[in-house]
């Protein structure tokens, strides 16, 4: 007796970038394990889109620094993803028979982990990075492709024209079919602008994955090899209009701006969405206290914090000090931040494990802002210390521990 | 370590009326996020015990519910692991339904699977107690001074009342237990040491004491074994120096819960990391006007009101214009507009309505009963 095991569809997801827009908050992660959004990482939207999907099989591929990414996803408990047969799996490049080598491009990396795809015999593969927050549904996507007798479906988001310039450009007749694919067109011609979210018929998309390697001029990459040959060789591919809310956040600023995007009402980001949870590995701490001295006015804040100081918008993740007199505004505080008295934290990201002094000034510190602009961020490392009395400037980053006031 | 962890999920001495009606006494609520078993089980895997039995009476339903198969206290094992053992009858053999004669009737109907188990020692708790506590010392000082029996007792500290019904003992200068009583009406003393319900033994010893306690139709673990075994087998006192939280009674529930507003107790108790349930609730959400202090939030709270020494579980809505003071509302309960709380205790999935206000004293708090609508 023996069962045939086979999925209908599995998911790919690369998360091997350094994500190196993002400065220091990636010296010590891979960019998809950065935080986000008061107790989540990046990663955890897509992994979670994909099990509220009904997806339960996906592979995450790794390349820098993998170590912190591993330890998050373990064997996928917290998304549900221990399962008998499927589950989450890393994929690091490894070595071969008499080669090895680093994933010179996206599809390469999807090239040389054909055997694991093929271990769980899927029709459809779903190919994701892990650099985007959205809430999207991927098993409608697949019914697209379907009625559509799509060779490859292409996720798009309709942008403003002006915008569209920094995306894949599809350009699509009525129906939706693609006839033009631009990476990053000079002048684009359409707004619809990929997200990087790929369904393919696998066997199809086997076969160009093994001509694109034995192609020596190629750079195997999805965006600039294998759309494109695909087109040209006549496939059907179709464009699939999301138009829920997405954030690519490969930089400071768009980080910062997708994490404040939680704290408005007016942008269509809701995780407190029962039916679609963005599910993490919780950190086990006990749940906040909020002191005395504590004002608190559109914040969100995560277990195993203490609070005693004045917090405006902004996004506290678990297991923050916050000391009497401090005051925080426009900020993002990573896990484990403490901040001493009467320090004053404006436009600023701290990453994990960072202790700040007193009377510190961080960031545009009661400056006067510009309605509908804002200061520069400044970014602070992780597990440094800042001293007493330091003042940093809006749009520093800084990597290395200030230990003594300037001038002492 | 060599030990399998027997928890009492009930009491036989607790009025917490309508927080109990439901739940059996290990799954009250306690702290904002937890149950009262999630402090007994991360005691037992922070000592390092993987193999636990849960021994239940009745209303345990709420209490599988939350340990399901007990993953998150990482007691999802091969070898040990999670055991709920639900009392049973047989028709026509045995149709006790769930009223245990006393504590070691239950052990003695439970034996099945405690004799089943590869440990040598074991540890037994109650559901009254919260504290933590490192079993590693109680079971190596247990070795070390060849005890037969080592109780866990503290001294209580000034103040704090002894309730009726708690076990006292007396003990020689070499902490040796030579005396046990219990306690009959609410008394606040020092000098008289309380058992905190905690039990280190050889689980062959353990088997046979009840095998000889049944035979002679004695059921109580307290009277019929400590009390009067004493002469004849080393019991001896371990001291738990720190806190610990007393539940039987609804103002003990309400007071023991506020002592963690105090950070230097809070220290103590969570020492070591401690396990429930996830919910994967989002953070909780402090919106423009909302006023706190001095409180315990956990996650998934949207808060727009006032809320000042008070604990909230997990999920709760505080409207605008509410006051919420010096009360303990549990998991996905909603506080309308402009409500005002004051020492209540308002139980799961509660709503309250606009301008509704309900205020209790703190020796008598409005206890609200789960799904209630007001």
């Amino acid at each position: 007796m023996y069962y045939e095991k086979k999925k209908e569809m599995i998911a790919m997801l690369l998360a091997g970038g350094q994500g190196s827009r993002l400065g220091i908050l990636t010296n010590h992660v891979a960019k998809p394990a950065v935080p986000f959004g008061g107790k989540y990482r990046i990663i955890d939207f897509t992994i979670s889109n994909c099990v509220n999907s009904g997806i339960d099989t996906i592979g995450v591929l790794t390349q820098y620094r993998p170590l912190e990414l591993n330890a998050y996803i373990g064997n996928g408990q917290p998304w549900d993803l221990d399962r008998l047969f499927g589950g989450i799996t890393i994929l690091p490049p490894y070595m071969k028979a008499n080669a090895g080598e680093w994933y010179k491009g996206t599809a390469n990396a999807i090239y040389q982990n054909i055997e694991y795809i093929e271990m769980n015999h899927p029709t459809y593969v779903l190919i994701l990075s892990g650099d985007h927050i959205y809430k999207m549904n991927y098993q409608m996507m697949l019914e697209y492709h379907i009625e559509k007798n799509a060779d490859c479906t292409i996720a798009v988001l309709n942008v403003p024209l002006e915008e569209a310039s920094r995306f894949g450009v599809m350009n699509a007749d009525e129906t939706l079919k693609i006839y033009e694919f631009e990476e990053k067109p000079l002048q684009p011609k359409s707004t619809l602008a990929s997200m990087g979210v790929y369904i393919f018929n696998w066997e199809k998309l086997k076969s160009y994955l093994v001509a694109d390697e034995a192609d020596k001029k190629s750079e195997n990459d999805f965006g600039k090899n294998i759309l494109p040959n695909m087109l040209e060789a006549g496939e059907n591919m179709y464009a699939y209009e999301y138009k829920g809310y997405w954030k690519d956040v490969g930089t400071v600023e768009s980080l910062w701006e997708a994490n404040m995007d939680l704290l408005n009402p007016e942008v269509p980001i809701e995780l407190n969405d029962p039916p679609w949870k963005i599910y993490s590995r919780n950190a086990t701490l006990p749940p906040q206290y909020i002191g005395n001295n504590a004002k608190l006015n559109n914040v969100t804040i995560s277990e195993g914090c203490s609070i005693d100081g004045e917090i405006e918008n902004s996004i506290i993740f678990p297991g923050v000090t916050i000391k009497e007199g401090a005051a925080i505004r426009n900020s993002i505080l990573m896990p484990g931040v403490t901040v001493g008295n009467h320090s004053t934290i404006e436009y600023t990201i701290i990453a994990a494990d960072t202790v700040i002094g007193s009377n510190v000034c961080m960031g545009a510190c009661a400056m006067p802002v510009e309605p509908g602009r804002h200061p520069e961020i400044s970014v602070i490392g992780q597990g440094i210390t800042i001293a007493d009395g330091t003042v940093i400037p809006p749009g520093a980053m800084i990597g290395e521990s200030i230990l003594q006031k300037e001038g002492e | 370590m060599n030990a399998l962890g027997i928890v009492f999920s009930y009491s036989e001495h607790e009025n917490l009326r309508e927080l109990t009606k439901i739940r059996t006494l290990a799954s009250v609520p306690f702290g904002g996020k937890y149950r009262i078993i999630d402090f007994l089980l991360s005691n037992y895997v922070n000592s390092g015990i993987h193999d636990i039995s849960i021994i239940t009476r009745n209303n345990f339903h709420s209490l599988t519910d939350h340990l399901g198969a007990g993953k998150e206290w990482d007691l999802t094992r091969k070898i040990g692991g999670l055991r709920i053992l639900s009392p049973f009858s047989t028709p026509g053999i045995s149709d006790h339904n769930g009223n245990y004669l006393g504590t070691i009737d239950a052990l003695f109907k439970s034996m099945h699977s405690i004799k089943r188990s590869r440990a040598d020692y074991v540890i037994l708790t109650g559901s009254n107690i919260i504290c933590s506590i490192n079993y590693d010392d109680v079971l190596k000082r247990h070795i070390e001074r060849n005890a037969d029996i080592t109780v866990v007792y503290t001294n209580p500290r000034e103040g704090v009342v002894i309730p009726s019904d708690a076990a006292l003992i007396r003990m020689d200068d070499k902490e040796r237990v030579y005396e046990l009583a219990y306690n009959k009406e609410d008394i606040i003393r020092q000098d008289t040491p309380m058992c905190l319900g905690m039990f280190v033994l050889r689980k062959s010893l353990l088997e046979s004491l009840v095998a000889d306690a049944i035979a002679y139709g004695r059921f109580d673990f307290y009277h019929d074994i400590i009390q009067r075994l004493c002469g004849n087998l080393n019991i001896l006192g371990y001291e738990h120096k720190k806190i610990y939280f007393e539940i039987s009674s609804v103002s003990g529930y309400m007071n023991e819960n506020m002592k963690l507003l105090d950070e230097n107790i809070r220290k103590q108790i969570f020492e070591k990391p401690v396990y429930t349930k996830v919910k994967d609730s989002v953070p909780a959400q402090y919106c423009i006007g909302s006023k706190v202090s001095n409180s315990i939030v956990s996650d998934g709270c949207k808060i727009e009101g006032t809320v000042i020494n008070s604990i909230l579980s997990r999920g709760v809505i505080i409207g605008k214009g509410a006051v919420v003071k010096n009360s303990i509302i549990l998991q996905n309960t909603e506080i309308m507009r402009n409500v005002t709380l004051d020492n209540a205790i308002l139980d799961k999935d509660v709503i309250v309505r606009e301008n509704r206000q309900l205020v209790g004293h703190e020796t008598y708090p409005v206890v609200i009963e789960k799904k209630s609508i007001i």
